[in-house]
């Protein structure tokens, strides 16, 4: 596992070196957030500032060949994780791009998206689109990246084929993964379908497919399938049958102002369907509801919500966002979880807090 | 007397008649007007400079266009470097390549508002097909800033745009439009837009630089410019691809 780590991390350095050699002007991100929270389990208020910062370093966007490297602040694995883990999180993106006359490679680092779903997307099998744990207050709710070949190969002009292959994470080559995905247009309506194989805890097979359409408003569907190679497969595949989907629409209330609606849901057929607490790893049924109204071009109010209605529970998190001058937004945002103790989401848990968010972020 | 008189009405009918026959009809004006923006191709580099009273923001861009419901555009300013909107007929990709992410919208989500100025992605990817969406009256004419123009109402026929009506100052000779008025459908006045300069394009008068103001706020305006403008060039065919779009 460390060699293979190593060896990433040797070629993040040297996609750095090659790329800051034929770079374009280096885009800054810079976000100061100040959280003032308070924990209702133990009556705590606490108040801390997070600086976060981006650095992307992107070859000139001509030719055919193209690469980035973008290096992040990393905050998860500072306090715990080995010195390669904090560098893996420090090189969030390092990756090239070739075009040949027929296919596309791209090697590296890097994200792929696979299926729909801001939230949730049962399509996203390659980095898993399902969980709870995520900010609310994150314009990108999901941002994974990982370590990658990929080859697309175009069939015709709105359809593709995709084929990516994963390192093995130890050192085991029968551990690395694989996968394909189809992308095309039946009628209005997108088609995409595809398969993984990857090794997690054990080695699991993916299959999946997303559509999108419209019907007045947006809406776009995905449902997946992890089919363990071993063990009790009826079963286990049965639990991991997810189904996600969402439905968008932008209202225009004149003169600029705009309200846009997006309910999405996600569900295990197979999952907990009893109507007592749920956890993240069965909950039956999961809404996530947003609601953004911008009365002019700069400023944007926001309501986000992940409710589990089984156990009744959610958490809630309202937003403002104001575009002040070029690059520089001021944000704010409260959070807060509402629930009993042992739900999915819970006013009174050893690590639920309320949370006020007051920050600003610059791009440059 | 009788041979008076009908010689007297045939000089008549001969002064009246070129008035009659030649008159340009409103809905004349209006497809020339959409023929001026429609070319077969076209390349162009350009800006859009939103202003309110804080400054002034702005994005370039790179785009270019096939037909009538062919364009591309690439955002090539800072915050939005590489950002892409692929509009083909009933759809419009986003690609962002942070998230690598490509987005499929359709109906009401077009008119989302591009970069947080007051241009959605309707307006910048629009087909010019303005007599399926409103009904034009020909008001009158008038010299307005040195230019002979028609006076054109338009009345929208549906709800499905974004004002209601739109009356426009239409040059006589070139079909530029220099000057427009959007209201509500109660007559309450939106924006105003004005062409402040133009540049010759292969035989044709193109607005260079386009400013909007709200009129509903002060000293908040959005300025488009066209730094370069090439048209009828050769395209790539694979240009307007999904391929091309998430390159």
């Amino acid at each position: 596992m460390v060699n293979i780590k190593r060896l990433g991390v040797l070629l993040g350095m040297v996609l750095i070196s090659t790329t800051l050699w034929a770079a374009e002007n280096p885009v800054i991100t810079m976000q100061l957030l100040s959280y003032y929270t308070y924990m209702p389990a133990s009556d705590a208020y606490s108040d801390y500032m997070l600086p976060s910062l981006s650095l992307s370093i992107a070859s000139p966007r001509s030719g055919n060949v193209r690469g980035e490297v973008v290096l992040k602040t990393p905050y998860t694995s500072l306090t715990s994780g080995s010195a390669t883990t904090i560098v893996n999180d420090i090189l969030n993106k390092a990756y090239f791009k070739a075009r040949f006359p027929s296919f596309r490679l791209t090697a590296g680092k890097t994200r792929l998206s696979w299926g729909d779903g801001i939230l949730f997307n049962a399509g996203d099998v390659l980095y898993g689109s399902s969980d709870t744990s995520v900010s609310l207050t994150q314009a990108e709710l999901r941002s994974e990246t990982g370590w990658m070949t990929s080859i697309n190969y175009p069939m015709g002009f709105f359809s593709f084929a995709e084929a990516v292959i994963l390192p093995s994470i130890d050192t085991h080559a029968s551990h690395m993964g694989a996968g394909f995905r189809y992308y095309t247009n039946v009628g209005n309506t997108k088609v995409e379908a595809g398969y993984l194989t990857s090794y997690e805890t054990e080695r699991l097979h993916k299959p999946y497919v997303a559509m999108q359409g419209n019907i007045g408003p947006d809406w776009y569907m995905a449902s997946s399938l992890s089919i363990p190679q071993s063990g009790d497969i009826a079963t286990e595949t049965k639990e991991s049958w997810l189904i996600s989907g969402g439905l968008y629409h932008l209202q225009d209330l004149g003169n600029d102002k705009t309200l846009s609606l997006r309910l999405e849901f996600l569900t295990r057929p197979f999952g907990n369907w009893e109507l007592t607490s749920q956890s993240d790893s069965d909950c039956a049924l999961l809404l996530y509801p947003e609601i953004v109204y911008t009365p002019s071009s700069s400023l944007s109010w926001s309501l986000r919500s992940i409710i589990s209605p089984l156990d009744l529970s959610c958490n809630i998190t309202a937003g403002v966002s104001w575009s002040v001058f070029e690059g520089f937004t001021a944000v704010g945002y409260l959070s807060s979880p509402f629930g009993d103790s042992s739900d999915l989401f819970s006013w009174n848990a050893a690590t639920s807090a309320v949370s006020l968010v007051i920050g600003a972020s610059w791009i440059f | 007397m009788s041979k008076k008189i009908l010689t007297l009405l045939f000089a008549l009918i001969l002064l009246i008649l070129p008035s009659t026959l030649f008159a340009i009809t409103a809905e004349e004006i209006v497809k020339s007007m959409d023929a001026l923006a429609t070319y077969d191709t076209s390349y162009s580099t350009g800006s859009i400079q939103t202003t309110d009273r804080f400054g002034t923001k702005e994005s370039t861009f790179k785009a270019w266009t096939k037909g009538t419901s062919e364009s591309l555009i690439e955002f090539t300013s800072t915050a939005e470097r590489g950002q892409k909107i692929l509009r083909t007929k009933g759809s419009l990709y986003l690609y962002y390549p942070d998230a690598e992410e490509l987005i499929r919208l359709q109906g009401a989500a077009l008119r989302q508002s591009v970069l947080g100025s007051d241009l959605s992605y309707e307006d910048m990817t629009e087909e010019k097909t303005t007599l399926n969406d409103y009904t034009v009256t020909l008001d009158g004419s008038e010299v307005y800033n040195g230019h002979d123009c028609y006076i054109l109402t338009l009345t929208a026929k549906t709800r499905q745009v974004a004002y209601p009506i739109q009356k426009v100052w239409v040059d006589k000779e070139t079909y530029v439009t220099w000057k427009g008025e959007y209201s509500t459908s109660q007559g309450r006045l939106l924006k105003n837009m004005e062409v402040l300069s133009v540049m010759q394009v292969a035989d044709r008068t193109i607005p260079k630089e386009t400013k909007i103001d709200d009129a509903m706020k002060q000293d908040s305006s959005t300025m488009m410019t066209f730094d370069t403008l090439q048209i009828n060039v050769s395209l790539d065919a694979n240009l307007f691809s999904l391929e091309n779009l998430t390159w």
